[in-house]
């Protein structure tokens, strides 16, 4: 398990490192689509495999691609042009970024904060276990987000409706 | 370091109680070389899969595509090829050696690095595909709990490898082609999946052993198949149009249209990446009709296939002839529709699919709870029936009538 | 009842009758695998031209071309060599003993079949022509050119049969001709030399051009028109007028330039030193009207006539050069249209040449 979850590290920090450092920006979203995958196989690891699966199925086939699809639609791509300066030159915001965010997960993943959480026994991450979950514990949840995500639908389609309407 | 196999993957889990399955390899190759250290057993029974996976199904890939061009010679009066060995048998030998062969020409101006990963990225996912797909009774690949979660997940990751071509290349009709194909391959995804949903609701796993096992039984092992329920026969067509939309098969091969957009998004590779991109596509078609025949029409199951090894064999028959059967179905249909336009295709996947494949999930809620079969045969069927008949109409933009026309004076 | 989708299925029948039926039916699998089968040409269908011969046991003795050239003069883009065979003494045999065609040139517009005299040119519609090389490679010579009779008849059975047809009515009509004239040609070797000889019935009939059918019987005419050409011709054909046949001439009798027998335009003149045989420098197929003319200025009409016609000794109006001109001049001939090669110009030549003697 060892070997296994160090060369998934490697992977996945090295693509969240080329995906904030490439010029090109299709190929940050490349190198962030192995990032996703890094992260899907640390949550096989975990023996959360709806979660992995999921992960590549909504995050890498389907965030990814609507990322690549908002760069196409733009026009600095290709990192040949000017070079610009990362968050126009106030390092300071970043530094303080980091440390933050960094303290955050420090209070976060604390050993003992998190055993406390979990049910003794290690947690069950079953299809079915979640599926049960989610129309029993956690329904109302569920439920608002299938409200948030008809609402998304219906706002794309208006979208384009407009357009159609207009051209026409 | 002690390598537990159980505690690595969530795959050593029996498919179902009692008997009816093959140990898995690592439990089989234990029950045959006990004494044998478990690293190396452990390392055998994660290669003889990966082997089995490469041996078998390339080759299946590569005398489908000498099959294709035969039956669609046939169906278009003339004879495919009989010229390379009898029959044509080493067609595709020479098709290999000719685009191994070829000069490999990358565009000065293109990604060399993306140009490079994107027939890498269409053909991976296609490969992984195989290893949830049960080639009989207990023996697939890898014994995932969630194998159909995993083939569409695995599936979707396939469209990346259309825009990275496309884009690469730095050619405006590639890339044209490439956001069409996106396009088509994510909206087809939706109905797809939701027709799958259905028979994972019957079943009630994920796993790709316990729906093929679900469909054991029956007479002669044969009408417990999912295709001939109401919801199942839907199904069965949903998912089949979706495969086929999915790996760009015609009618649905905009992305590829010869007369459309030359190439498409692998207009500008040649040689060896072509080969790979048509691999991919081949071989996910191929691997879509091997979940199709695992979800509907009984994975191995026919007569004669049951526990042990002779039945094991049989089911091994029977799980081939049924991909042959959906590969020439796939091969037939080619022949025969001519291809969707894009807009035609996008309506065609909203407008009717996608509500009929709701429609079929509910269909399957009262499948399920309608505990007098009959009653749920007739409710279900007129259900769908009257849906299709409703849907078809709506989702239809141009009317029937007989055209007018208007001539010149 | 069709619902959504019908004609989909009906469709997929429709192909799936095909893929069935092309197993069983040759309408449904229309491959012509070549080079295994060969689609059959239609029997009017042409590639290059080939020479015919008759007798597959002597394929160079029996063929049919004499070299008279005429297909190497019309050929529009020149393709054919032609280079008649002579013997040790420099006679010319009727045949060639260099035929080249170059295939690369030739545009296979069948005029040199057309206007051959001797059905000895014929297309042929063998496909398979292709070569290793560009230039020599696609010259066919006399070896590859010559095909018997039986091969014409195979690949163009019609067209064979009427050239057929059309030989052997001639041959009859040559025999027949020939049977009169040889009981003819003793009878009036032995007549006087006369001024004005009266006609006898028998080389009336041989040498009446009256009789004589200007027009072959298969030549497509109606009887008006065929009415129409003759008088045409025969007012054309100054010299012997109809009623006057003239005493055949032999071919060493010369005539003397302009005679002056103005009452019998056949006249007999007098014979004078003939020009002997091999010496005309005129006889060369190469030289223009003029030169020829110019060589045979102060010749006799015989030569003059001579000089007139095309040289190539083909044997197209029935005598070589020397023996026609000899006809004429002696009366016995008076169709001045039969040289073929010379064509107008010569059949212009020789009626003013006759016109010019006549008046003279």
């Amino acid at each position: 398990m060892n070997a296994a979850f160090w060369i998934l590290s490697i992977i996945t920090v090295l693509g969240a490192l080329f995906a904030v450092t490439l010029r090109n920006l299709v190929h940050c979203v490349l190198s962030l689509i192995l990032f996703f995958l890094g992260i899907a196989g640390h949550y096989f690891l975990l023996r959360a495999d709806f979660l992995g699966a999921v992960q590549i199925l909504i995050y890498i086939g389907a965030v990814a691609v609507l990322m690549l699809f908002a760069i196409m639609l733009t026009r600095h791509v290709t990192g040949d042009e000017e070079e610009r300066e990362v968050l126009g030159g106030k390092w300071w915001a970043g530094m303080g970024t980091a440390v933050i965010v960094a303290g955050l997960l420090w209070a976060v993943i604390r050993k003992d904060q998190l055993t406390a959480v979990l049910p003794a026994g290690g947690a069950t991450t079953s299809v079915a276990e979640i599926g049960k979950a989610l129309v029993t514990d956690w329904v109302v949840p569920f439920e608002a987000m299938a409200v948030l995500l008809t609402a998304a639908l219906i706002g794309a389609v208006v979208i384009a409706l407009e357009e159609v309407i207009r051209k026409r | 370091m002690r390598f537990d196999s159980r505690s690595w993957f969530p795959y050593n889990e029996r498919a179902f109680e009692g008997d009816y399955c093959l140990e898995t390899v690592y439990q089989q190759l234990r029950t045959w070389f006990a004494n044998a250290p478990d690293a190396v057993l452990f390392w055998l029974s994660v290669i003889i899969p990966i082997l089995f996976v490469l041996a078998v199904y390339p080759g299946i890939f590569a005398y489908t595509t000498l099959v294709e061009r035969k039956a669609l010679g046939r169906i278009q009066n003339r004879i495919g090829p009989n010229r390379v060995g009898r029959w044509g048998i080493l067609q595709p030998i020479a098709d290999g050696l000719k685009l191994l062969t070829k000069e490999d020409i990358v565009p000065r101006r293109a990604d060399h690095i993306v140009h490079f990963l994107a027939p890498v990225i269409a053909v991976v996912p296609a490969i992984l595909l195989f290893s949830v797909v049960p080639v009989g009774a207990g023996l697939v690949p890898v014994n995932l709990n969630i194998g159909i979660l995993f083939a569409f997940a695995v599936s979707t990751a396939s469209v990346l490898a259309l825009f990275m071509g496309g884009w690469a290349s730095r050619n405006k009709f590639s890339l044209l082609g490439a956001m069409r194909a996106v396009a088509q391959v994510v909206s087809y995804e939706v109905p797809m999946v939701l027709a799958a949903v259905a028979v994972v609701m019957v079943v009630g796993s994920l796993s790709t052993l316990r729906i093929a096992h679900a469909q054991s039984g029956g007479i002669l092992n044969v009408t417990n198949w999912f295709v001939f329920r109401p919801w199942g026969f839907v199904g069965f067509v949903l998912f089949t149009i979706g495969a086929m939309a999915e790996s760009a098969r015609t009618p649905f091969d905009i992305p590829e249209a010869e007369s459309e957009i030359i190439a498409g998004y692998h207009t500008e590779y040649s040689g060896f990446k072509f080969a790979l991109f048509q691999m991919g596509e081949y071989l996910a078609s191929i691997a879509m009709a091997g979940i199709t025949v695992t979800m509907f029409l009984g994975a191995y199951n026919g007569p004669g296939s049951g526990p042990g090894w002779i039945g094991g064999l049989i089911s091994m028959f029977w799980f081939f002839i049924k991909l042959g059967f959906m590969i020439a179905l796939n091969i037939w249909i080619r022949g025969t529709w001519p291809r969707v336009r894009v807009d035609q295709l996008m309506g065609f996947a909203w407008k009717l699919l996608l509500p009929m494949s709701i429609v079929n999930i509910i269909a399957v809620g009262f499948w399920h709870y309608i505990t007098i079969r009959p009653l749920a045969w007739i409710i279900t069927t007129l259900w769908l029936v009257v849906w299709f008949g409703v849907l078809s109409r709506l989702a239809a933009t141009e009317g029937v009538a007989p055209r007018t026309y208007r001539y010149a004076s | 009842m069709g619902f959504i989708g019908k004609g989909l299925f009906e469709g997929m029948v429709v192909t799936a009758r095909n893929f069935v039926g092309s197993y069983f039916d040759k309408e449904r699998l229309v491959t012509v695998q070549y080079p295994e089968e060969r689609v059959q040409t239609p029997e009017n269908s042409r590639t290059f031209p080939f020479l015919v011969y008759d007798d597959d046991k002597d394929p160079v003795a029996t063929m049919r071309c004499v070299a008279c050239k005429i297909c190497e003069t019309e050929c529009p883009p020149q393709c054919i060599y032609i280079v008649m065979d002579r013997d040790e003494k420099g006679k010319p045999r009727q045949r060639p003993k260099v035929f080249d065609i170059d295939t690369s040139v030739c545009m296979q517009c069948q005029i040199c079949v057309e206007v051959c005299p001797f059905e000895a040119i014929k297309m042929d519609n063998d496909y398979e022509k292709s070569q290793y090389g560009r230039f020599d490679e696609l010259v066919e010579h006399l070896p590859d050119l010559l095909k018997s009779n039986e091969y014409y008849s195979k690949i163009k059975p019609t067209e064979a049969s009427a050239v057929d047809a059309k030989l052997k009515a001639e041959k009859e009509k040559k025999a027949k001709k020939a049977a009169p004239a040889a009981a003819a040609k003793p009878a009036a070797a032995v007549a006087p030399k006369a001024v004005a000889p009266a006609p006898t019935p028998a080389t009336a009939a041989a040498s009446a051009p009256a009789a004589k059918l200007v027009i072959p019987d298969d030549a497509p005419f109606s009887p008006e028109q065929r009415q129409w050409l003759s008088g045409f011709l025969s007012a054309v054909s100054v010299g012997a007028a109809p009623a006057t046949g003239a005493a055949p001439s032999t071919p060493a009798q010369a005539v003397t330039p302009p005679t002056t027998s103005a009452a019998a335009p056949a006249a007999e003149p007098a014979p004078t030193a003939a020009a002997p045989a091999g010496n005309w420098p005129w006889h060369d197929p190469g030289l223009g009207m003029q030169q020829r003319l110019d060589l045979a200025k102060s010749a006799l009409l015989a030569d003059k006539l001579m000089a007139a016609m095309a040289q190539t000794d083909c044997h197209a109006c029935g005598y070589d050069c020397r023996g026609y001109a000899d006809a004429i001049a002696g009366g016995a001939e008076s169709d001045l249209s039969l040289c073929l090669p010379g064509e107008a110009e010569t059949a212009n030549m020789l009626k003013k040449l006759m016109e010019e003697a006549g008046k003279a």
